[in-house]
C-alpha cells in the first residue's frame, strides 16, 4: 500500500472538514431575499405604497440588518457539522419568501374603492386641530377632523364657502347621481393595514367623465352639511396617482 | 476503508434537492402571478397589499428581536438572569413587566427575546410577563397613544389606563404561569438543540446562527398570521363590528375581537382606536390592551414558541383582566 493509499481513508473519513452547510444556505437565501426586497423598495421608491412617512425608516433598517446578517451568514456558509435539509426546512424557506414574491408580483397598486367599502371611515382627524381649521389651507384631514369633533365642525362651519383643492380617488355606489361622487383618500399611521378612509362628497362633477378609482383633483367651495362635508366643484381634473398616495399624520 | 464509508455517509447524505425544489416552486409561483395577474381582482389586490405591508413592517422588528435574542444567547452570561431570578417572586413579575419600558419594539420582536430570556435562566413566568408588557409599555407606544388622544377629554384615562391595565394583565398571565417549568412552557426547537450538540467555534458565527435560526423560526408564523389578518381585513367588513357599539359589555368584546382580527402593530393601533368614535372609552381601551397581547399573527407566533394551552391561557387571562378593568373604568368615567 502506497503512502497515498494509506492516508486516503484518513482524508475521506474526515467528516469534520469545512463544507457548505445546506441549512446555512437556506438562512442565507432567506436573509438575502429579504434584503433584496428592502433595497428594491428603497431604490424603486415604493416604500410609500406600504408604509407611512413616520414608519418609512423601517425599510432602510430592515435592509441594513438583513444585508449585514445575510453577508455574515454567507461568510460562514461552511461548517464541519453539516445538517441535512428536509422537505420541511425547504418549505419553511418558501413560506418566508412567498411574501417577497407577492410584493414583487403586485403592480404599484394602492388601496382603492373596494377597501373604502370595508374599512372604518375616519370621521375624525387626530392629526388636525381646531387651530388648523380656523386658519390656513384646509386639507382632507382637517375635513375629517371636523366630522368627528363638534368643536372642529363649528370651526369648519365658520369657513363655509372657502375655496379648497383636494386630491383623491373617485368612489361611488349605484345610487350616486351622475354628477356626484365621493372623493376618498386613505390615511395611514404605520402601514396599509391601519388605513382609515377620509371622504367628502363632491357635487357638480362632469357626469360620466370619471370612473371608480380614478385619481382626480377637485377645486371648489366647501360646505359642511350636518354629518358630511360637501365640495361644490368648479373644476375636476384627472391626475396621476400622487407619489405618496396615502395621507400621513 | 470500512471506517471511511461509515463516516462519509452523513456528510454525503446532506442533499440539496429540497432546496432546488423549493426555489423552483417559488419561481413557478412568481411566473404564475405574472401571467395570471391576480391583483386585478380587487379582493386579491387588497389582500396582497395588507399582507405585504404587514410583513414589510413586521419583519425588521422580528429581526431586531432576533438580534437582541442572539446577543443575549451568545454574549450575556446565564448568571445575569439567574441573579434576576433570585428576586422575590412578588417583585419579579412587576419588575419584568416594567422592564418592557426599555425595549422599544412591538409585539413581534418581544417573543424571541422572551424565549431566549427563559432559555438563559430567567423564570419563564417573568419572561412571559416581559413579553406581554413590552409592546404596551415601551416608550414608542406610549408616545403614539399620547399623540392619538391628545386634546380629548379621555386623554388621561386612555394613556394611563392602557399602561396600567397592560401591566396588570401581563403580570396576571405571569402569575398564572408561575408554577410551570421552562420545559412545560416552551416548545422544543430541533435546530437549537442541534446547535447545543455542536456549538459554533466563534462567537460571531454563533451569533449569526442564532439570529438566522430565530428569524426563520419566528418568520414562518408571522407569515401565516399576517396572511390570516389580511384575509380578515379583506373579507370581514369593519362596519359589522360597529353595530354593537351601543350594547354594554358586547361592545368591549367586539373591539377585543376586532383587535385580534386586525393584528395591528401596537405602535399604530392607538390611531385606529381613536377613530372608533361610536365606541366608548372602555371599548377603545379594551382594543388597546387586548390587541398587543393577543392577535392573529401573535397566535401563530405563540403556537410556534410555546406549548399547547399557552395561547388559551393568555386569551382567557388577558381577556378577563381587560374586560374587568375596562368595565371598571367605564363605570368610573361614565
Amino acid at each position: 500500500m502506497s503512502t497515498f493509499e494509506a492516508s486516503k481513508p484518513m482524508v475521506r473519513s474526515d467528516a469534520r472538514e469545512l463544507r457548505l452547510d445546506p441549512q446555512r444556505v437556506i438562512g442565507t437565501i432567506v436573509l438575502l431575499s429579504w434584503s433584496a426586497l428592502f433595497w428594491f423598495l428603497m431604490i424603486g421608491d415604493r416604500t410609500s405604497l406600504y408604509l407611512s412617512s413616520r414608519t418609512e425608516w423601517i425599510v432602510p433598517v430592515g435592509a441594513l440588518i438583513t444585508t449585514v446578517a445575510g453577508i455574515g451568514r454567507l461568510l460562514t456558509l461552511r461548517s464541519r457539522n453539516r445538517r441535512p435539509v428536509t422537505s420541511r426546512d425547504a418549505f419553511a424557506m418558501s413560506v418566508l419568501i412567498v411574501p417577497i414574491v407577492v410584493v414583487l408580483a403586485l403592480p404599484t397598486a394602492t388601496l382603492g374603492s373596494f377597501a373604502a367599502s370595508r374599512r372604518s371611515t375616519l370621521s375624525g382627524g387626530y392629526v388636525t386641530s381646531v387651530e388648523d381649521i380656523v386658519s390656513g389651507e384646509l386639507s382632507l384631514t382637517d375635513v375629517g377632523g371636523a366630522l368627528r369633533s363638534s368643536e372642529a365642525m363649528r370651526a369648519l362651519a365658520d369657513r363655509a364657502g372657502s375655496s379648497v383643492e383636494f386630491v383623491g380617488f373617485v368612489n361611488r355606489d349605484g345610487g350616486t347621481p351622475a354628477d356626484e361622487f365621493t372623493l376618498t383618500r386613505f390615511l395611514i399611521s404605520c402601514c396599509v393595514a391601519d388605513a382609515l378612509s377620509v371622504e367628502v362628497r363632491v357635487i357638480g362633477a362632469p357626469p360620466g367623465q370619471f370612473k371608480k378609482d380614478d385619481w382626480v383633483r377637485v377645486e371648489g367651495l366647501l360646505y359642511p352639511l350636518n354629518n358630511e362635508v360637501v365640495v361644490d366643484a368648479s373644476e375636476v381634473v384627472g391626475v396621476p396617482r400622487p407619489k405618496e398616495p396615502y395621507l400621513n399624520p | 476503508m470500512a471506517q471511511a464509508t461509515i463516516d462519509r455517509r452523513p456528510t454525503d447524505s446532506v442533499g440539496w434537492r429540497p432546496i432546488y425544489a423549493a426555489l423552483g416552486g417559488l419561481v413557478a409561483l412568481g411566473a404564475a402571478f405574472s401571467l395570471a395577474d391576480p391583483a386585478r381582482i380587487p379582493e386579491v389586490q387588497n389582500l396582497f397589499l395588507v399582507f405585504g405591508s404587514l410583513m414589510i413592517e413586521a419583519v425588521p422588528f422580528v429581526l431586531l428581536g432576533a438580534v437582541v435574542s442572539a446577543l443575549i444567547e451568545v454574549y450575556v452570561p446565564a448568571s445575569a438572569f439567574e441573579k434576576l431570578a433570585l428576586l422575590p417572586r412578588p417583585l419579579q413579575l412587576p419588575a419584568a413587566g416594567l422592564a418592557g419600558m426599555a425595549f422599544p419594539v412591538c409585539e413581534c420582536g418581544s417573543v424571541p427575546v422572551a424565549r431566549r430570556m427563559a432559555d438563559k435562566g430567567l423564570a419563564p413566568s417573568a419572561a412571559i410577563t416581559f413579553m406581554l408588557a413590552a409592546p404596551i409599555l415601551n416608550p414608542v407606544v406610549i408616545a403614539s397613544t399620547v399623540v392619538a388622544y391628545r386634546g380629548r377629554e379621555t386623554f388621561w384615562p386612555m394613556v394611563l389606563g392602557r399602561m396600567s391595565l397592560g401591566l396588570v394583565a401581563a403580570v396576571a398571565v405571569g402569575w398564572v404561569m408561575a408554577g410551570r417549568s421552562k420545559e412545560a412552557l416552551l416548545r422544543p426547537r430541533p435546530d437549537v438543540d442541534h446547535e447545543h450538540v455542536h456549538p459554533e467555534r466563534s462567537k460571531p458565527t454563533a451569533f449569526v446562527s442564532h439570529l438566522t435560526g430565530d428569524f426563520i423560526f419566528m418568520g414562518r408564523f408571522l407569515v401565516l398570521g399576517a396572511f390570516v389578518a389580511g384575509v380578515m381585513q379583506t373579507f370581514v367588513p369593519q362596519s359589522f363590528i360597529g353595530r354593537v357599539a351601543d350594547t354594554p359589555v358586547l361592545d368591549l368584546v367586539a373591539l377585543m375581537g376586532l383587535a385580534f382580527l386586525l393584528s395591528l402593530c401596537s405602535e399604530s393601533d392607538a390611531f385606529v382606536a381613536a377613530s372608533f368614535v361610536q365606541f366608548g372609552v372602555g371599548a377603545q381601551l379594551a382594543f388597546l390592551v387586548f390587541g398587543p397581547m393577543v392577535d392573529t399573527k401573535l397566535g401563530f407566533l405563540y403556537r410556534g414558541t410555546f406549548t399547547k394551552g399557552f395561547l388559551r391561557t393568555v386569551v382567557l387571562v388577558v381577556g378577563a383582566v381587560t374586560l374587568a378593568g375596562t368595565l371598571w373604568i367605564e363605570v368610573l368615567i361614565g
